[in-house]
């Protein structure tokens, strides 16, 4: 049996009329004439993902000017010009993606898992490369101040980017809802960079995203 | 879809039309019985029509359709698992009272060449090879890479060469044997 014999037993197959009764068809079409009314589309990807990063970032600035600037004035200029692009590339994509999710049929770059996995292994090596403080005293005590932070403002900003997202969610919820935990643990991340003076590589594993979903 | 869209009733009706015996033929070929692939694509059509604000004009139509229809059965198969020891014993009942009453149909040739393949890759080679969409599109509808379509096609081709040579070979052995 070669590739070519596989081919033709399914077109065969597919050539065959497949006929559904018309009075079902009918009865479908009833059902949802009740309800036909023009619908609102919805905007482009981009519009959408400029609305979750504008929610995200007035969440964290809005937490760190509450908080204190401590962490960005503790950075010196290169350590902001690489740790907050790279955030913020990390969240455009997760806002894409996060869009993504929401439309049924859409290009999809990244799995809701690899997305997560590769943004939190990002931010814990780049901090690793820019930050060399490597102690692990306090680690819990500390680490457990920066997870609560980080995620009492990530809860806000994951319910805003819902209701930025509201009318989607039509196929996959739980997708839409591992890369909704990914955006808000961003944000909880972008407040903690801009807040925290404590730039231990290791303290970034309680910012990662994966705890704020 | 546009005119679907816009709320007009004929531009429906011919969506149903002309889409409804694809996804009903998705759904038999992923080893539903007719009586449930006539339940998932009712099911289908009240999912699009809550949903049909999510299609963009220019983005190609049936990904969007398999999508939701595609949902649409993973959300049965869940919901089949978990009553499925409740309804154990009903469902032998209904199966026989439609034998007995003529209802039951022969297995679809369709469903017959699938069978041996796994959900994924049946769906990926239905939509492929019976729906006529192309690599990018299977992909869009199964929220996966290009990639891992073309290697689920690889896959679900290997295994069916191996089943059918397998049935070939027991074929040529009954013939021989008579």
């Amino acid at each position: 049996m070669t590739d070519r014999e596989i081919d033709e037993a399914l077109k065969r197959v597919s050539q065959t009329p497949h006929a559904v009764e018309p009075e079902f068809l009918g009865r479908i079409a009833g059902s949802i004439k009740a309800s036909l009314q023009p619908v609102r589309r919805l905007p482009p990807t981009w519009t959408f993902a400029c609305g979750l990063a504008l929610t995200c970032t007035a969440v964290a600035v809005a937490g760190a000017a509450r908080a204190g600037f401590y962490g960005i004035e503790k950075m010196s200029l290169l350590q902001r010009a690489l740790i907050f692009p790279v955030i913020g590339i990390l969240f455009w994509v997760a806002a894409t993606e996060f869009v993504n999710t929401m439309i049924p049929g859409s290009r999809s770059r990244l799995s809701p898992g690899a997305l997560l996995g590769i943004g939190s292994v990002v931010l814990v090596g780049v901090s690793g490369l820019l930050f060399r403080d490597y102690r692990t005293d306090r680690f819990f005590s500390v680490g457990m101040v920066c997870l609560l932070t980080g995620l009492l403002h990530a809860i806000p900003a994951g319910l805003l980017s819902w209701l930025v997202l509201r009318r989607g969610f039509a196929v996959n919820p739980t997708s839409a809802g591992l890369v909704a935990g990914t955006v808000a643990g961003l944000a909880g991340v972008g407040l903690l960079e801009l807040h925290c003076p404590n730039f231990r590589p290791f303290m970034y594993w309680y910012g990662t995203p994966p705890w704020n979903l | 879809m546009a005119r679907y869209q816009e709320g007009d009733f004929a531009a429906a009706t011919a969506l149903v039309e002309g889409i409804s015996p694809q996804l009903h033929r998705f759904f038999v070929a992923q080893l539903a019985s007719r009586s449930d692939a006539d339940d998932l694509l009712q099911e289908t059509w009240l999912r699009i029509h809550r949903v049909r604000h999510t299609y963009r004009s220019g983005e190609p139509v049936l990904p969007w359709f398999y999508a939701i229809a595609r949902h649409v059965r993973v959300d049965h198969y869940r919901k089949a698992m978990r009553t499925r020891a409740h309804e154990q014993r009903l469902a032998e009942i209904s199966t026989a009272a439609a034998t007995v009453s003529g209802e039951a149909r022969p297995a679809d040739d369709l469903r017959d060449l699938l069978a041996p393949l796994p959900e994924s890759q049946r769906e990926v080679i239905e939509m492929l090879k019976v729906a006529g969409m192309s690599l990018e599109e299977v992909a869009r509808a199964t929220s996966t890479s290009v990639g891992s379509v073309k290697q689920k096609v690889h896959r679900a081709y290997r295994k069916l060469r191996e089943t059918m040579s397998a049935m070939g070979n027991r074929k040529g052995q009954s013939g021989g044997q008579a």
